[in-house]
């Protein structure tokens, strides 16, 4: 269906290759992911697919990529609509109409297709993906999930043979990334549409993938089977991680696997762990806190504290209230009835130093913080706003991520780089609260945990507390000492981490699923269960 | 789901009810209209990014208001009356005879700017209802189609605005929350630039992949059809006005 041979792409004004001498041909009905740490080129590869990359971006590309026979060098990518679906990475960019119905159809008006044919189609559509009950709705008002889920019909109601997504989960909670890989998973099993995926977070989709692409950076890549390419990557989603670290033969891809090969760990006696709880000295007291926008409640009645020193995540399904409890927090607004304060102070009346002080904050788009022209002007303009010795926050960047280029603009940075950047200013002011709204979409592994080790060092060394909500299952394991878990703007569960996670099947991380019912989350957590036994 | 209108009856509409606002020149019943149709939008509104534009027409009314009222009281004709009291006037050079700058500022001067500010900003209120009703994307459903291909770019360029202010006021919230109190214009502009730049490059890729432009002639999805009661709104604002006229 798709052959690439001997491709190289660069783009101009840089010195990096993107991709060397790919070749790789992908099967109908396959469906292919394609993993790589940020900025790898992942994006690009999948672009090159329907000629986006390089007749839409630029580029200097050698060697052919042809889809269904038809090459990519000589057609424009509309051309190419019938046979390729591509469905970007934040699908509110690519939507041009504003109703549902409008979006499915946009690509049929468009080439021309006869009023009926478009009426049976977008019917079909509808159907298969589950939207009929949103058909007349306007896309702004629709959850995440449900915005995935228009893109992709969007781009199916073309019948193309091949459907590329670029990171399709990244902004959704586990319950609506589930829906959205199942609808793949039955598009490649019934109608042999070919599949092309590119996606960070590995422990989602590598259960459903046939093979892989590995975009190792420095232009070399290799292809393979699951588990050919998971054994040697550096890159590895828990479920590999835990396999290697138990020493298995084999690695596998789905729970059932790795749990059939793991009977016998499983059925040893362990002694009991008790989690130490904290000390308490509440640091941030939230007391029956509601809030709702028109007629939508968003908090109803929320009761917390979180204590110093405390890594706190808060989770739930897209719209379950957590962004306006971030929001609340740090001030942002005033709840509509009760009160929060934070280390006594009320966050609402916080200004200027005083408020860099008392809550650092990193929202949902960290790059809303950065506006000067160069990672270097950032840094100093921090020292300057927090009165600190030159170079302060420049030495707190580089401890983050070492080797980061200081000329360059923040735009210019990868996902991971440029967060570390947003967290060395906003922990340049050392605030006594640290919250974080989503830190870690688009993050690859790497980023991932350096990122973590940062927050556990600043509540540890400080004993200061963090709250971060996500949808990140993987990370809040590694991470939180403690999870809220939000439901329609109550708190439905609030517990320590593991009681929580181990609950609720959802949102178990793959190695709770594959070692339930022992009370593990983290590979490292049964590493160390392990050694105690011995 | 309440079924919509035609588009075109509420701009018709819309147009209509200006024409009479204005031939008719009483802001009492401007004022009423706008109060009628404030309803009307309230009543209808189904939460796209569109329905804002109404509150931001009646903002935008008020602003005019505001300046054709000052500049009112300040620059023009003098009209005799009860002096309410006298600003100072200021020497203007004699080749700019006709023209007065300051002086008594009588009661009938102060209302005939309102009356005037008032009969604009009801013009801007009835087209921003017409827009907050039916968005400009679903009017260009109905156009001709050689007007339906000017007009899709404009939508996509007019598709960036609504974004545009929501990026700005996240982009502001997000400063004031790092202690930024005084607004530098750089700080927001730039993220904002930066993001509607990919934006805009984002949006033209995936219109570009979906096969936009490639045919010479675009279909229609589903074309709006003009009902009984569309001819009955019609009718009735045609009376409407044409009454208004008539007086």
């Amino acid at each position: 269906m798709i052959t690439f041979s001997n491709v190289s792409l660069i783009y101009p004004h840089s010195t990096k290759t993107i991709l060397e001498d790919l070749s790789f041909q992908i099967q109908e009905g396959e469906m292919v992911l394609v993993m790589g740490e940020t900025g790898s080129g992942k994006s690009s590869l999948l672009r090159l697919i329907n000629g986006l990359v390089p007749h839409h971006t630029g580029g200097i590309l050698a060697g052919d990529i042809s889809v269904d026979g038809i090459s990519t060098r000589t057609v424009k990518p509309g051309s190419l609509a019938h046979l390729v679906g591509i469905v970007g990475q934040n699908p509110m960019n690519g939507f041009v109409t504003d109703i549902v119905e409008e979006e499915l159809a946009f690509s049929m008006e468009a080439l021309n297709f006869a009023p009926d044919v478009m009426r049976k189609r977008v019917e079909e559509i509808l159907d298969l993906l589950s939207l009929s009950s949103l058909r007349n709705r306007s896309i702004a008002t629709l959850s995440g999930g449900e915005q995935q889920r228009v893109a992709i019909g969007a781009a199916l109601v073309m019948q193309p043979k091949v459907l590329v997504l670029d990171e399709p989960t990244s902004a959704l909670d586990p319950i609506a990334a589930e829906e959205v890989l199942s609808v793949l998973h039955r598009l490649v099993h019934d109608l042999s549409v070919t599949v092309i995926i590119a996606e960070h977070r590995l422990e989602r989709v590598i259960q459903f993938v046939d093979r892989i692409i590995y975009i190792e950076g420095n232009g070399e890549t290799s292809i393979g089977s699951a588990d050919e390419i998971l054994k040697s990557s550096e890159l590895v989603p828990p479920i590999v991680k835990l396999a290697r670290a138990l020493n298995l033969s084999e690695i596998g891809t789905s729970v059932r696997e790795v749990r059939r090969a793991t009977d016998e760990i499983r059925s040893r006696q362990y002694p009991e762990v008790d989690i130490a709880s904290k000390a308490d000295s509440p640091a941030i007291e939230v007391k029956d806190v509601s809030h709702s926008y028109g007629e939508k409640v968003a908090l109803n009645k929320i009761n917390t504290t979180i204590h110093h020193g405390e890594i706190v995540a808060i989770m739930g399904r897209n719209g379950a209230g957590k962004s306006t409890l971030l929001h609340s927090i740090v001030g942002l607004h005033a709840p509509d009835k009760g009160k929060i304060t934070v280390n006594g102070q009320d966050p609402t009346a916080l200004t200027g130093g005083a408020r860099r002080q008392a809550i650092g904050y990193v929202p949902q788009e960290p790059s809303d913080l950065l506006f000067a022209s160069s990672v270097e002007e950032e840094c100093s303009h921090a020292d300057r706003d927090n009165e600190l010795v030159a170079g302060s926050t420049a030495a707190l960047l580089n401890r983050l991520v070492p080797h980061i280029s200081h000329n360059a603009h923040p735009n210019d940075l990868s996902e991971g780089q440029r967060l570390a950047l947003v967290l060395s200013i906003v922990l340049a002011a050392s605030p006594d609260v640290l919250v974080l709204d989503e830190p870690t979409r688009g993050l690859d592994y790497r980023a991932k945990s350096l990122f973590g080790l940062a927050l556990k060092e600043y509540a540890m060394q400080f004993n200061r507390p963090v709250l971060l909500a996500t949808h990140d299952v993987e990370l809040v394991a590694e991470l939180a000492d403690r999870v809220l878990f939000l439901a329609e703007g109550d708190i439905v569960a609030d517990g320590t981490t593991l009681e929580v996670l181990l609950s609720s099947p959802a949102f178990a991380p793959q190695v709770a699923k594959i070692m339930s019912p022992k009370p593990w989350l983290t590979v490292s957590d049964v590493v160390q269960a392990l050694g105690d036994v011995k | 789901m309440k079924k919509p209108l035609h588009p075109l009856t509420l701009w018709i509409s819309a147009i209509l009810l200006a024409i009479g606002v204005v031939a008719l020149d009483n802001a009492w019943i401007a004022l009423a209209i706008v109060g009628a149709v404030a309803l009307l939008v309230f009543a209808r509104r189904d939460g796209s990014p569109w329905e804002r534009s109404f509150n931001l027409s009646l903002r935008i009314g008020a602003v005019i208001l505001g300046i054709r009222t000052i500049v009112g009281i300040l620059i023009g004709v003098p009209i005799p009356g009860s002096i309410l009291f006298t600003l100072p006037i200021l020497d203007l050079p004699s080749w700019m005879p006709g023209i007065r700058i300051g002086g008594a500022v009588t009661l009938e001067r102060l209302s005939s700017s309102l009356h005037e500010g008032v009969i604009i900003a009801t013009m801007i209120a009835l087209f921003g209802a017409a827009t907050s009703l039916t968005s400009p994307h679903k009017l260009l459903r109905v156009t001709p189609s050689f007007i339906y291909e000017i007009g899709i770019t404009l939508v996509i360029a007019t598709s960036l605005f609504p974004q545009l202010a929501t990026s700005a006021r996240r982009i502001r919230t997000a400063q004031k929350l790092r202690g930024m109190e005084n607004i530098h214009i750089r700080s927001i502009a730039i993220p904002l630039l930066e993001e509607s730049l990919s934006r805009s490059l984002q949006l033209a890729a995936a219109m570009d992949a979906r096969g936009y432009g490639i045919s010479r002639k675009r279909s229609r999805y589903r074309p709006q059809q003009w009902l009984m009661r569309d001819n009955v709104i019609v009718l009735l604002t045609v009376a409407a006005s044409a009454v208004m006229v008539a007086r």
